[in-house]
């Protein structure tokens, strides 16, 4: 037993070496997932923020204009596309979706009228048919801002208002969703498409086929590389989680050692997908093509690239048993909500079971050419 | 003495091809035996049986003594194998390939020693990718012979080398048998029969047609009344390419 794991020390110890001399390895292992985290990250950050892209077209020249464009340009919750300045700009781009509305301020706003004592003017909100909810909106927040204005020149009896409450309590964000998410794309990456790509390779050159003839048993391959995986595979990871929180503002709630080995599990258990496709197929033309098959419809129905809640719920119920589903809901609820091992019995059982199930089949399906 | 390598009436059927057809022979401890034949004829069949890679339909082999039909995990140890086409993972410095087989027999050897057996310490840190035909050919045969083996197989070792790196080459298999190690090789050149193997068995159609030395060989064809046109040649044209650059193994060899 000493003997047979040396070998599958010395496997891991010299395939891990060579994953760091591979450049194309490394870029796919480490870079690629990265990648993608900045796209979905960056297109999910700040969501949390609900905010106009507007346009500010100023025709008057009052101080108190001058004023409130100031004011709307600091404000967190309208956007100033600073480019534009005229109407017809501003419909040109609403019309493409880039504006949600524009705001006009004619040229006697703010202008102290006759008789008057302070100053007056009536702001107009410009927008287009598929924007009603983001017009009427920002209607309501500049009537907002003008009754704090107007209350400052004429004093109101205000006899009902709504006060609001921010809550302490910490939601899930949109961006909570994509990492996990992200991090389960990272894994199937790393532990499918690798075995895939690398297994049928192997047999074309007759690699597989020379390791036969010598007493190396299909296990110690395996474990070599389940271990090789999870080294590679948490260094990975832990770079994507260190770029989520400094960029992204991952706040990570959860137990750090619960994380590394909940990762762990999970990718040992896609890496079996991964052994038992690359494992089976003869060439690459008989693993790509099944590869896709079991690949494309698990990354997409558990909650990879967009949340499991946003589907239909007869689809919720099935995607709910597929490998990767208990994966990335663990890590969620480990990293983000700070649930233990004890809290996610049910998805570690699912796991458990998806492993003896995929490691079964990876056994009896192997062949070394 | 009972002989290193013992094959009984082997068989082995693919579809409606008998690939092998009840071939025996043997093969004593530190003998070169060849085994020589036209495509197809069954010699690669036969050394993947008697390696424990092809399950076997009939008949018996004895490696040492030992089933390897029953035993082919222990078989796994008595055997080394030099595959037609060596390869090796890239990004692979050779001190590890030699590291990683003998990890794979459970030891731990020293690859320097290993990689001086066959000329290739000063690439210990080259990557396999870097290597030419001929150097991948002596790396596959100090791989197969790390953890000590009684029998090594060679299949059409020198297919593809240069007359230099053939001659290396069969130095090599020379200094294999002379510590004791029976060989067992395919090829398709004669002269390389001629000059390398003690005994040849000449297969076709699965089966063998002849075994004997190759002197008796051509004797007995010369018994049989065979004449060829006679040339009194001095040298032939090998000679000359040996003559005009030398044996020495070249760069990048």
């Amino acid at each position: 037993m000493k003997k047979s794991l040396f070998t599958v020390g010395v496997f891991v110890k010299i395939n891990t070496r060579r994953f760091f001399r591979d450049k194309l390895a490394l870029f796919f292992g480490v870079g690629f997932p990265l990648i993608f985290l900045f796209v979905f990250g960056g297109l999910n950050s700040g969501s949390s923020d609900v905010s106009f892209n507007v346009a500010l077209i100023n025709e008057s020249t009052t101080p108190f204009s001058k004023e409130f464009v100031k004011q709307t340009e600091d404000s967190k919750i309208f956007k100033v596309n600073k480019d534009v300045t005229t109407l017809d700009q501003a419909k040109d781009r609403m019309t493409r979706s880039e504006l949600d509305a524009a705001i006009i301020l004619p040229k006697d706003f703010g202008s102290v009228k006759q008789d008057a004592k302070f100053p007056s003017g009536e702001a107009k909100i410009v927008f287009t048919q598929n924007n009603q909810q983001s017009g009427q909106a920002l209607g309501s927040i500049l009537d907002a801002q003008f009754k704090g204005i107007n209350a400052k020149f004429v004093k109101n009896e205000t006899p009902f208002t709504v006060a609001s409450q921010q809550l302490n309590e910490r939601s899930l964000s949109a961006f909570d969703y994509t990492f996990a998410g992200l991090l389960g794309f990272a894994i199937i990456g790393m532990g499918i498409f690798g075995p895939v790509n690398v297994f049928p390779e192997l047999k074309k050159m007759g690699i597989l086929r020379r390791l036969s003839t010598t007493p190396l048993k299909v296990w110690q391959y395996f474990l070599s590389t389940m271990i090789g995986q999870a080294i590679i595979g948490l260094m990975s990871l832990a770079i994507m989680f260190a770029v989520a929180i400094a960029v992204f503002h991952l706040q990570v709630v959860g137990n750090y050692f619960e994380l590394a080995v909940f990762l762990v599990l999970g990718i040992i258990t896609i890496l079996g997908i991964g052994l038992a496709l690359g494992g089976w197929a003869k060439n690459e033309r008989q693993a790509a093509p099944l590869s896709n098959i079991v690949v494309f419809p698990m990354m997409f129905l558990s909650g990879t690239f967009f949340p499991r809640f946003l589907m239909p719920e007869w689809l919720q119920n099935v995607s709910a048993f597929l490998p990767l589903t208990p994966i990335i809901d663990g890590i969620r609820l480990i990293a983000t909500e700070g649930k233990h091992f004890i809290d996610i019995l049910p998805q570690l059982g699912l796991m458990g079971i998806w492993m003896v199930v995929i490691y079964f089949i990876a056994f009896r399906v192997f062949r070394w050419e | 003495m009972t002989a290193m390598v013992e094959v009984k009436n082997l068989k082995k059927r693919y579809g409606d091809k008998q690939a092998v057809d009840g071939i025996s022979f043997s093969v004593k401890k530190g003998e070169i035996f060849g085994i020589l034949g036209p495509n197809g004829a069954g010699k690669t069949t036969t050394l993947e049986m008697i390696e424990t890679l092809r399950p076997i339909d009939d008949g018996e082999v004895y490696i040492d003594g030992i089933n390897v039909a029953d035993n082919p995990n222990q078989v796994k140890y008595l055997i080394g194998v030099q595959p037609q086409a060596p390869a090796f993972q890239d990004k692979t410095k050779l001190i590890e390939v030699v590291e990683m087989f003998a990890a794979a027999y459970g030891e731990k050897v020293d690859p320097m020693a290993f990689l001086r057996d066959v000329d290739l310490e000063e690439k210990a840190n080259s990557y396999v990718e870097d290597l030419s035909g001929g150097q991948k050919q002596r790396l596959s045969i100090t791989t197969a012979l790390v953890h000590g083996p009684k029998v090594f197989f060679l299949d059409e070792p020198t297919t593809g080398l240069d007359p230099q790196a053939r001659r290396h080459l069969w130095e090599l298999i020379e200094k294999v048998r002379s510590k004791g190690i029976s060989v067992i090789m395919t090829t398709h050149y004669m002269d390389e029969a001629e000059v390398l193997c003690d005994r040849i068995a000449v297969m076709d159609n699965g089966k063998i047609v002849a075994t004997d030395t190759p002197k008796n060989l051509i004797k007995q064809l010369l018994k049989r009344g065979f004449k060829k046109e006679q040339h009194v040649e001095q040298a032939n044209l090998e000679d000359v390419f040996i003559d005009l650059t030398g044996k020495e193994l070249r760069n990048g060899q």
